[in-house]
């Protein structure tokens, strides 16, 4: 009885010692989104959970360890205990109670972060190999920053045109995949002002590592600001086919392969590329023409540069007048 | 030892001479001469310690296979009028080709297949094959299950080694943000920067699982028909079959390396996997190739506890690890199968364009999650169910208590298998499935906790009141049940879908899911070595230094996983080559590379032990711990065809402490061998 | 009815069991042409698997008690026995998997396959396994002569079906455009009968070493080789008995 007297003792102790010392210690990233209330808050009754098992088992093992231990030149055997059935029951209903009860929460809370907000602002998410394009459709803005009002839910309408990836700021906490071939939806409501990163958190290659763009929450009216200055420039762009083609190339994450300053990447640089004289895979050297550097872009397997054969460039659905633009564009970079 | 090395490096310098040869010819093939290389060192390696038989003469076999095999495809190409070479020497099929064809003739090489070859020709073969005395058996094919549960576990350590090492040098890039040496700087095998990371990362993933699947299968070999008190396994050739399948798995397992490696991470998910190099083909059918060894080994197993059980052994009466290993036998007789035939979907997606998992051609990436999750999570229960069976195994041996609640702890394992299989989804919350299926695969994801409970209560039970001793197996059960409890109280945080939304693909759950396999499996393996290492050698393994392998690996692992659940938290991803130096990670990472070293360097003194002991070790031939299972009763090490008279079962498995109670008597006549 | 033991019973239990199989599939065939019954179709398939499982596979064996030595041949084929179940277990969830991966891609819909081709090699591989249990019946009664006519049959049989299925339905199938690049319906189609062939394959081979063999002499004592070759082949068969139904009779047509 002594025994289990100190064990009881020792096991309150250790489960509030370990709940503090984990909640001291800061587990979770800032909170900035409606959606990491529940989740934050169910997380946290998870550790208070988890702190008194883990005192539940642990000190009464090594309390069994020290104050059972084999004495020096003993040599018989301990109690011969078989078992008990209740206590078998016991500790087979308790814990399936506790799960069950801990399904039922997760089951309301995770209803709770995915609350509908008719007023949402729809944003539509494409991930590409690896670069994230924002679409506002509101607005008829390309980007490839997310940039959003505090306060107002945020629907983002997400596909991928090649592999899976993940959407993920954690300080908003929720997480959602990028598949191809279908659209994924996921609701955030961003509550702190701000400079985040989305990243990616789903292995999509070489470079799933920088696959990270900026999540900027601002005020409505920093926001519309941003807003009218990305229609300004878009307008101002679209007049001129380079400005066209660098929009395009700034919306598609072109960067995430080519630099524009001469360094390497994972495919070849830009700088100087328009008619540079090209070597390719094949042996050959080609003029970098216009038509080069168009069917470089429509058909990017038909001729491989040199050095770039272990990688592959995705194919876009670009239009020719697109194209043409963004040739336009690379023609500047000199 | 000398000889070795000198043969290792003629091997070496044969591969390099055919690199240079055909590097003249071929273009950018630097990668596959490499991997002669390599193969040919160690072919030489064992020829030289071994000369042209067993295990040598099925690597050269597997070469030669490997080799014709592709020319075979690629002639049929040249009369197709295909393109005759690839990126890598060989064009994809041929290389897919070729590799199943050198997995085949490795084994009929190693000669595991004649005797079934015998059998078909209609010829009688002997019942028993003897092994010559000494240490060579252990490079042929041996139908001992003893000699065959050697190879698994010898096997399984080597993998752990080369996959641990893989860990090593990815750690060691990331122990810091920006990448420092796995760069653009630095080519191996063609592959280079984070391409190269990825795969080191993804093979160090499948490589340690691989070895898991042996490493439970060496234990069980080892121990089961001792414990069952049979004198073999029910299918002694098929047993040789599923330990040599795994050979040439391994083999092409590392040959994704050099053929350009693969980025997908051990899950290969599509369309990545679709598009990845030729690496990934290997590394499908190295996979597919060991799953077959799982499949085989279990179907043994179940026969055998079916059919070998000594007189008077009735189901309450079989130890408890035989309960554990027909458990984690019945998941991967059936579930193995559908991770073969997910990753064959995608080889074959790959040559042929079919398009299963291709959304373009009406296809469905997430199918592929479904079937590769609904093996791979119940191999989870595969990894650890022995594990525990094992900690349950040796508890009351140095507890000196009854096992407490022996049915339950039975049926817990039972109970786990089953419910495994029903909760395969939650790995695939935020992958855009059926959003209704999340909750019910939430609600049975939770309830694995009740069986898994059942044992972590009477575990402690056990040692309540018991009399403990801690010799080294002892620690490692112990510290197994620690981290084991780690590992799986950080489980239903997981399974709570609102909170895996931020939790999915973090390094959370790379903390977590280390923890549960080295409660589950490392630390229990470490456990039965010690334990059964005088059985089977009969003499024992040095207790200081495997008391400084503890002391050393339990600290440094609890850091290590510590660490990463803690970074994975504040947002660090899984799978990333290179991190934000704004969230503030570096010194993190820096203590989770030191402790990684901390571990391999208590392994590497584990390694030292182990073989040194082999001849050096403490003489123990009686019953070293004491304990009342009918193989500790006989001399170690085991006699070849294990009891010499039979011995039927009188009482309970573990009623320590109960004066004058036996477990088996010896009855019967000395048995014929 | 119960399982017999002589042979002669045994024989027109066989012709009485392929009597119903044949007539469930002509009635599976005649309800996927008339009418839309999914949970009909699913039912006749379980129906005809049973029957074969009990009847031709006799599953019950697998329960029979061997007593005394472990070193028998009686006790060793019983394990033998439990193993090769063991294996089919195992081997059956690669199809189940399969019939998954077919009813998340194509759903209600099934590929543009000939429906008098499929009914015909459906019926070649019902009939192959009538003859196989009569060959393995009267091996076991030590009629060799009965076992390698009706083996051979059954091997020519079954060599049919491959052609029948490998030879003209693909290559009909490519010719309307159905290839395994097509789509997934394609996909889908050429790897479950692939698989299945492959299946059919092996199986092929086990037959004609039993052959063989059998030819040579063996088996009058042991024949539990001959067994396994039956119980295999007629694994192969059940499979069939589901894909038939999934790729030729649920749901409607697309390419
Ligand atoms: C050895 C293997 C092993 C084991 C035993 C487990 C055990 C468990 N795992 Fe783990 N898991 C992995 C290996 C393992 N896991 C791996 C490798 C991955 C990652 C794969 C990848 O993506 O690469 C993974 C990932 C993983 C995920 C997906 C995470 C994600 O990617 O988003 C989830 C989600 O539910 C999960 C849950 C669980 C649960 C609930 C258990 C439970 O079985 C744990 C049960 C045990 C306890 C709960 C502790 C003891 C019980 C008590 C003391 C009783 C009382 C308890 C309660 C009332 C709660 N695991
Ligand atoms: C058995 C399973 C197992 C084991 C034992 C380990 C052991 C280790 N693991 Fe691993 N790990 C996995 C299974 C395992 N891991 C899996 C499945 C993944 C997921 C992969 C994926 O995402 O796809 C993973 C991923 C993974 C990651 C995440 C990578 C990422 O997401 O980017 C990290 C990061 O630190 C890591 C680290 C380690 C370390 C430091 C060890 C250490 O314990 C290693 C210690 C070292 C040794 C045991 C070797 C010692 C031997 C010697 C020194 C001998 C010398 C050598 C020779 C003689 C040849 N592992
Ligand atoms: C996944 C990486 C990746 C992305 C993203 C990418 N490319 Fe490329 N690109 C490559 C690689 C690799 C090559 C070289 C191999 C080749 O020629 O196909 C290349 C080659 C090119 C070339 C020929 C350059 C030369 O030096 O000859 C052009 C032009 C080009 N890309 C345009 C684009 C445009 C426009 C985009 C965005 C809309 C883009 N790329 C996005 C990887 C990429
Ligand atoms: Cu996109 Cu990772
Ligand atoms: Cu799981």
């Amino acid at each position: 009885m002594r025994h289990f007297v100190i064990v009881g003792i020792l096991v309150i102790a250790m489960a509030v010692l370990t709940y503090f010392g984990l909640n001291a210690a800061g587990l979770m990233p800032e909170a900035a989104s409606l959606q990491a209330g529940p989740i934050d808050w169910l997380w946290n009754l998870e550790v208070m959970v988890i702190s008194f098992l883990f005192a539940l088992i642990i000190v009464p093992m090594f309390y069994s360890l020290i104050v059972f231990r084999r004495k020096k030149g003993d040599m018989t055997d301990g109690e011969h205990i078989e078992g008990n059935a209740r206590l078998e029951i016991t500790w087979t209903v308790i814990p399936l109670f506790m799960v069950a009860i801990f399904a039922y929460l997760g089951a309301g809370n995770l209803a709770e972060t995915r609350r509908i907000d008719p007023d949402a602002m729809v944003v539509k998410v494409t991930g590409i190999q690896w670069s994230w394009k924002f679409e506002y459709p509101e607005y008829g803005v390309v980007s490839d920053e997310l940039h959003a009002p505090v306060g107002r839910q945020v629907l983002l309408q997400m596909t991928s045109t090649d592999v899976i990836h993940s959407f993920w700021v954690p300080e908003f906490r929720v997480k959602q995949d990028l598949v191809p071939g279908r659209t994924t939806e996921l609701r955030i409501t961003p509550t702190v002002i701000g400079d985040y990163k989305v990243r990616c958190a789903e292995l999509c290659g070489t470079s799933h590592a920088y696959m990270e763009k900026p999540v900027i929450i601002s005020s409505q009216a920093d926001f519309d600001t941003w807003m009218s200055g990305q229609v300004a420039l878009a307008a101002e762009a679209a007049q001129t086919p380079e400005g066209r083609g660098q929009a395009l190339v700034a919306a598609n994450g072109c960067a995430a392969c080519h630099s524009i300053d001469g360094s390497a990447g994972i495919g070849p640089t830009w700088r100087g590329v328009a008619g540079s004289q090209v070597a390719l895979s094949d042996g050959t050297t080609v003029t970098a023409t216009d038509d080069y550097l168009y069917s470089s872009i429509k058909a990017p397997q038909s001729q491989i540069v040199a050095g770039f054969e272990g990688q592959q460039m995705p194919v876009y659905g670009f239009s020719d007048e697109q194209i043409a633009d963004i040739v336009a564009y690379i023609k500047t970079l000199r | 030892m000398l000889f070795l090395l000198i043969a290792g490096v003629i091997g070496y310098g044969i591969g390099l001479g055919l690199d240079t040869l055909i590097m003249k010819s071929v273009r950018y093939s630097a990668p596959v001469p490499s991997a002669f290389a390599l193969l040919f060192a160690f072919t030489a390696f064992f020829f030289g310690i071994y000369g042209y038989r067993g295990i040598t003469r099925g690597l050269v076999y597997q070469i030669i296979g490997t080799l014709v095999g592709g020319l075979v495809v690629t002639g049929i190409r040249g009369l197709m009028g295909l393109s005759l070479f690839g990126g890598f020497f060989f064009t994809e099929p041929a290389w897919v080709f070729g590799g199943i064809a050198g997995a085949v003739s490795f084994l009929f090489g190693v000669g595991v297949m004649s005797d079934w070859v015998k059998w078909a020709r209609g010829m009688d073969t002997p019942e028993h094959h003897e092994d010559e005395p000494g240490w060579e058996k252990y490079f042929d094919v041996s139908l001992d299950h003893k000699v065959i549960g050697i190879q698994y576990t010898v096997t399984a350590l080597f993998l752990i080694s080369v996959g641990g090492l893989f860990a090593l040098i990815f750690r060691t890039e990331l122990a810091a943000s920006g990448l420092q040496f796995l760069n653009v700087g630095m080519s191996l095998f063609g592959q280079n920067g984070p391409q190269l990371y990825n795969t080191l990362m993804s093979l160090h993933g499948m490589i340690m699982i691989v070895s898991i699947l042996l490493g439970i299968s060496g234990i069980i070999n080892y121990a089961v028909p001792l414990l069952l008190g049979a004198q073999d396994m029910a299918f002694p050739r098929m047993n040789a079959f599923a330990y040599w399948v795994s050979v040439p798995a391994s083999v092409l397992l590392l040959m994704s390396l050099v053929l350009g490696g693969f980025d997908t991470g051990w899950t290969g998910y599509p369309p990545l996997s679709a598009k990845a190099p030729v690496g990934m083909q290997m590394f499908f059918l190295g996979v597919f190739v060991a799953g077959w060894s799982s499949i085989l080994g279990a179907l043994n197993v179940i026969a055998t506890v079916l059919r070998m059980r000594a007189k008077g052994m009735t189901a309450w009466r079989l130890p408890i690890f035989v309960w554990a290993a027909v458990a984690t036998s019945i998941i991967a007789l059936t579930a193995t199968q559908l991770i073969g035939l997910s990753f064959q979907l995608v080889m074959f997606q790959r040559l042929l364009g079919m398009g299963f998992f291709d959304p373009a051609k009406g296809g469905n990436p997430v199918l592929f999650q479904h079937l590769f999750w609904f093996y791979s999570h119940p191999a989870v229960y595969v990894f650890v169910l022995p594990g525990l069976g094992v900690i349950s195994e040796l508890l009351p041996v140095f507890a000196r208590k009854p096992l407490f609640g022996y049915r339950w702890v039975a049926m817990s394992s039972l109970g786990i298998a089953l419910v495994g299989f029903l909760v395969w989804a939650h790995h695939m919350f935020t992958s855009g499935m059926n959003e209704y299926l999340r909750v019910p695969f939430m609600y049975s994801t939770l309830l694995v906790a009740v069986p898994t409970g059942v044992k972590f209560f009477s575990w402690v039970a056990t040692l309540w009141k018991g009399k403990i001793e801690t010799p080294t197996p002892m620690l490692f059960v112990l510290g197994a049940v620690l981290v084991f409890l780690f590992g799986g109280l950080t489980g239903p945080p997981n399974a709570t879908v609102s909170v895996d939304l931020h939790l999915h693909d973090t390094y959370f759950i790379v903390g977590h899911f280390h923890d549960t396999i080295f409660g589950g499996f490392v630390f229990p393996f470490f456990a039965a070595i010690y334990y059964w290492y005088p059985k089977a050698t009969g003499r024992r393994m040095n207790e200081f230094w495997g008391k400084v392998h503890f002391w050393l690996m339990t600290p440094s692992f609890l850091i290590l996983t510590f660490g990463m659940m803690r970074i994975g938290l504040l947002g660090m991803r899984r799978r990333i080559a290179d991190y934000d130096p704004a969230l503030g990670f570096d010194f993190t990472h820096l203590i989770l590379t030191i402790c990684a070293f901390g571990i391999a360097t208590s392994v590497l003194i584990f390694f030292i032990n182990f073989f040194h002991s082999i001849k050096h070790g403490e003489k123990a031939e009686g019953n070293l711990w004491n304990s009342r299972s009918p193989e500790w009763q006989v001399p170690s090490p085991m006699p070849a065809h294990n009891y010499d008279v039979p011995f039927e079962v009188v009482g309970e498995p573990y009623d320590y402490g109960l004066p004058g109670s036996k477990y088996v008597e010896f009855v019967g006549e000395k048995s014929k061998h | 009815m119960t399982h017999t033991q002589d042979k002669k019973s045994m024989l027109s239990q066989g012709v009485f069991i392929f009597g119903y199989l044949a007539v469930l599939t002509v009635l599976e065939f005649f309800v996927a042409v008339t009418f839309e019954a999914i949970a009909l179709l699913i039912v006749v398939a379980l129906v005809k698997a049973a029957l074969v499982v009990y009847y031709y596979m006799h599953i019950y064996k697998l329960n029979a008690e061997h007593e005394g030595d472990h070193n028998s041949y009686e006790y060793k084929s019983g394990t033998n026995r439990i193993g090769l179940w063991l294996f089919l277990i195992s081997d059956s969830f690669v199809f189940g998997g399969l019939l998954v991966m077919r009813m998340n891609l194509l759903g209600l819909t099934r590929p543009n396959l000939n429906p008098t081709l499929g009914l015909a090699v459906t019926s070649i591989l019902l009939i192959s396994s009538f003859f196989m249990n009569r060959g393995e019946t009267m091996m076991s009664n030590g009629d060799r002569k009965g076992f390698l006519n009706n083996t051979l049959i059954t091997f020519l049989l079954g060599l049919g079906f491959l052609i029948g299925v490998v030879a003209v339905e693909w290559r009909l199938a490519a010719h309307e455009g159905l290839t395994p690049s097509s789509g997934a319906a394609g996909a889908a189609f050429y790897m479950m009968t692939g698989m299945h062939a492959f299946h059919v394959l092996t199986g092929l081979i086990f037959l004609a070493i039993v052959w063989f063999n059998g030819r040579r002499g063996l088996y009058d004592e042991k024949h539990y080789p001959v067994e396994a070759a039956a119980v295999y082949w007629h694994f192969v068969d059940v499979v069939w008995i589901f894909f038939y139904p999934a790729l030729y009779l649920i749901g409607t047509v697309i390419l």
